[in-house]
């Protein structure tokens, strides 16, 4: 039978990758050291890779690390919740694992899964050494005790399937936990975070508990406010919300994102934007529109907003019909006030 | 520093942001970790760590602000006053001396007599430590006085206040009350003794000095004004407001006043909330024993056919169908109000409400809802169907030809009304229809029952064809009903 044993080699390689990834580790922790000094020097480095953010968002990532709390970050879709966990991620050259809450997700796939494929293929394949094992065993009660002798080997870690938040605990030297999206899952779920948000562990029945490394994950959850999280999970983490930006830090971003763009334009469209979201829009752009706006318009090779280009443009800004319909008529008005001013 | 973080947060929950021990627990540590040294770090901070929804995020501003400021405010008001307070006496009649600071900047422009004065302040405030023109105080709070250090009267006063339980207060008219009682309890009464015997020695450092505790009781006063004025502001408001919320809970509803419908709807909107959070969780029946066949073998296929992961047939539990029939003729107009403002504000548990609305003629108004904010819907169901007198029989016929065909085993209808048809046909067999098709039929009576067969009632005979019938005039009946409604369902 096809039973692959590690060859000689392999635990030579791996020793000489461990020493390293030792090494980078240790890189990666005076990295981590120098940026989580303080909140400016978060600040810088967020700017670093390109992420524009308040004062707000800074403190909560610093308070995060530092005290070990996760961070459920609130806000209209587009502002960059999600971002935040990315950018913090490489900035702090931690991996990212990411888990996708849609409703139905069970523990099964997020946590862990037992890999039945494998154990019923073992089975198969022992079946024919049982003869060994239960040799010389009498009666019924001898043979279930000769094979008690070999444990519940069908139930470790070889035939574990670990899902994001059990790799996540796993990491050696921390990694960047993102659940996106929890007010998608089931109140189930959101019970089943409890204990990984709170105690950094989980307990599979068959194993026992399974503890952090030493370097617990940070832990992003984003939410879209579609339903109230519970206040169990509220009250485990820090509660961040991002709003729309103001016109100025909305520049800043535009210009860290799109660099290219003359800063007439910029101030521009981002006067635009800011007016539209005064107006009642069944869904009001937010700055990812903003970017893919000012995007199209750079490759429009446009100097200045007019209402033509902006009709023309607004399906980027503006994604249901009856919006676009609605701001069509203001459009000379608005551009007018974005040129203008 | 535990005690202002705790003491703030007393604050915060007084302006209804809910926070927990836990959460006081975290906010410490990160308090530790950030330090007092930067207000806009430590907000940030404490911002992240404790309110936790956005309305909640606003409250919290308002209360950091009005918390963690008022150390300032305090310092520079009281040098505005003191300025004032010297220059009036410079330019008075001279009868006071002038204070400590203004001897120097007021020196130039005051009167021979007034200059005189300034240095005789000066010199005996040099000599309030030794013996000389003026006598030292005796009194506790005099010498407190005397020795003109803000901080040490300020923390006096923090004692005082918490000695006499200001954060208990509840009521702007308290304030003198509290104001009087801070005074006392930092020793007034000695004062006042001192002063009376002082002013009547014969000795001029007496009198003088009697004189110029007088004006420091004053400014003094005055800053326990204050003080008990932005205690009042944190700790107070809010439970004065709660006081009345809890007042008009039980407050019959046509007795609501005008002014209070916002605050009223404000507490709808909380009750409903608390209603949503109760009852929002989906809820599945299992039926044990019952395998899911097709389910079982589609789970298992990846398992070669083995079957160990089995799947039982289950049954999401259907949210209520609610039909609400409002009565909006004059006697009841306000109880339809607030009766579909609860409705509408359960969108989340009860996503299918269709409301009717009827004087005589009965008419849907559940598109109105969907197109207009809550207020501006009741505002024109009002309106429009408002007013008249009442027909139930011609309302039920209405209902009858439009939507009786939509009524089917799991409806559950809501007759809100007092049954006063004006000595007209109760047409009571249509009621008894519609009971017969829908899972539940419910009557909301805002009259005490004694009263319902008195008159033109109809009651009586509605009451046998209903599986309920409740006399709801007030929020707290509202919130029991439409409770009862929910569990019922689920």
């Amino acid at each position: 039978m096809p039973i692959v044993l590690p060859k000689q080699g392999a635990s030579v390689n791996l020793a000489s990758f461990s020493a390293i990834q030792g090494h980078r580790v240790a890189e990666t922790a005076v990295n981590i050291e120098r940026v989580t000094e303080s909140v400016e020097a978060l600040k810088t480095g967020f700017e670093a890779h390109r992420y524009i953010c308040s004062d707000q968002i800074s403190t909560a990532v610093y308070l995060a690390y530092h005290l070990r709390k996760p961070v459920l970050i609130e806000g209209p879709p587009g502002v960059g919740k999600t971002e935040l966990a990315k950018t913090a991620a490489t900035m702090l050259g931690l991996p990212l694992i990411r888990l996708q809450c849609y409703e139905g997700l069970d523990e099964a796939k997020a946590i862990y899964e037992w890999k039945y494929g494998k154990q019923l293929l073992y089975t198969q394949v022992l079946k024919e050494t049982l003869e060994e094992v239960l040799q010389g065993a009498r009666g019924f009660a001898e043979s279930v005790s000769r094979l008690h002798e070999f444990g519940d080997i069908f139930f470790s870690e070889e035939f574990l399937e670990p899902r994001p938040l059990l790799k996540a605990l796993r990491e050696e030297d921390g990694c960047v936990l993102l659940i996106d999206e929890v007010d998608k899952s089931d109140h189930e779920f959101e019970s089943l975070l409890l204990e990984i948000l709170s105690d950094f562990q989980v307990s599979i029945p068959e194993i026992g508990t399974v503890k952090a490394n030493r370097e617990p994950p940070m832990v992003f959850l984003t939410s879209n406010n579609t339903r109230e999280i519970s206040d169990a999970l509220k009250r485990r983490c820090l509660h961040l919300y991002i709003p729309f930006p103001d016109a100025d830090l909305e520049q800043r971003i535009i210009h860290a994102r799109v660099p290219e763009i003359p800063p007439e334009l910029r101030r521009q469209l981002v006067t635009f934007i800011q007016e539209l979201r005064d107006l009642d829009l069944k869904k009001v752009p937010a700055i990812s529109e903003t970017i893919d706006w000012a995007r199209t318009l750079l490759l429009l090779h446009t100097e200045t907003l007019d209402p033509d280009l902006v009709r023309d443009t607004l399906n980027v800004i503006l994604k249901f019909q009856e919006d676009i319909e609605n701001v069509d008529v203001e459009v000379p008005v608005l551009t007018n006030k974005a040129v203008k001013t | 520093m535990d005690r202002t973080l705790t003491s703030f947060i007393a604050a915060l929950r007084n302006a209804d942001v809910r926070v927990s021990t836990a959460e006081t627990l975290d906010a410490l540590s990160a308090v530790e970790l950030v330090g007092y040294g930067d207000r806009e770090l430590l907000k940030n901070t404490l911002s992240l760590m404790l309110p936790k929804t956005v309305d909640e995020k606003d409250a919290f501003e308002v209360t950091f602000d009005r918390f963690f400021t008022f150390e300032d405010v305090d310092g520079s008001t009281d040098a505005g006053d003191a300025g004032t307070g010297e220059d009036g006496q410079g330019d008075g009649d001279g009868g006071a001396e002038g204070g400590e600071g203004g001897a120097g900047t007021g020196a130039g422009n005051r009167k021979s007599k007034g200059r005189f004065r300034a240095a005789a302040t000066e010199d005996q405030e040099d000599e309030s430590l030794g013996p000389g023109e003026m006598v030292s105080p005796r009194s506790e709070l005099g010498i407190l006085l005397m020795m003109d250090s803000r901080i040490e009267l300020t923390v006096r006063m923090a004692d005082a206040a918490r000695a006499v339980n200001l954060e208990q207060i509840q009521v702007f008219t308290q304030k003198g009350l509290y104001t009087r009682r801070i005074m006392d309890e930092m020793g007034l009464p000695d004062l006042q003794r001192e002063i009376n015997e002082l002013r009547f020695s014969g000795a001029l450092p007496e009198r003088r000095l009697s004189q110029e505790l007088q004006k420091r009781r004053e400014r003094l006063r005055e800053q326990v004004r204050d003080y008990v004025e932005r205690q009042f502001l944190l700790h107070a408001d809010a439970s004065g407001r709660r006081l009345r919320e809890q007042l008009l809970r039980r407050v019959k509803l046509s007795n609501v006043e005008h002014r209070n419908f916002r605050l009223i709807q404000e507490v709808v909107l909380k009750m409903a909330k608390k209603l949503v959070a109760l009852y929002s969780r989906r809820k599945k029946v299992f039926r044990r024993g019952q395998l899911h066949v097709p389910r079982t073998l589609r789970r298992n296929m990846a398992y070669d056919g083995n079957i160990f992961d089995l799947h039982w047939k289950s049954v999401k539990i259907d949210r209520p169908k609610v039909f609400a029939i409002c009565d909006v003729s004059g006697s009841v107009a306000n109880y339809a109000r607030f009766m579909l403002m609860f409705l509408y504000s359960l969108e989340e548990v009860m996503p299918r409400v269709r409301a009717f609305a009827f004087s005589s003629d009965l008419a849907e108004v559940t598109e109105l809802f969907e197109r207009n904010g809550i207020e501006d819907a009741i505002a024109k169901t009002l309106r429009d169907y408002g007013g008249g007198s009442t027909d139930y029989g011609q309302a039920f016929e209405d209902f009858r030809h439009k939507c009786l065909d939509d009524v089917d085993n799991r409806t559950t209808i809501i007759i809100l009304g007092d049954a006063r048809n004006n000595y007209g046909e109760p047409r009571a067999e249509i009621l008894k229809e519609m009971y017969d098709r829908a899972k539940r039929v419910l009557w909301l009576n805002p009259e005490p029952r004694t009263t319902w067969n008195v008159g033109d009632a109809e009651m009586r005979r509605y009451v046998a064809y209903v599986h309920q019938a409740e006399e709801c005039n007030s929020l707290l009946h509202l919130e029991r009903i439409v409770g009862n409604l929910l569990r019922t369902v689920q």
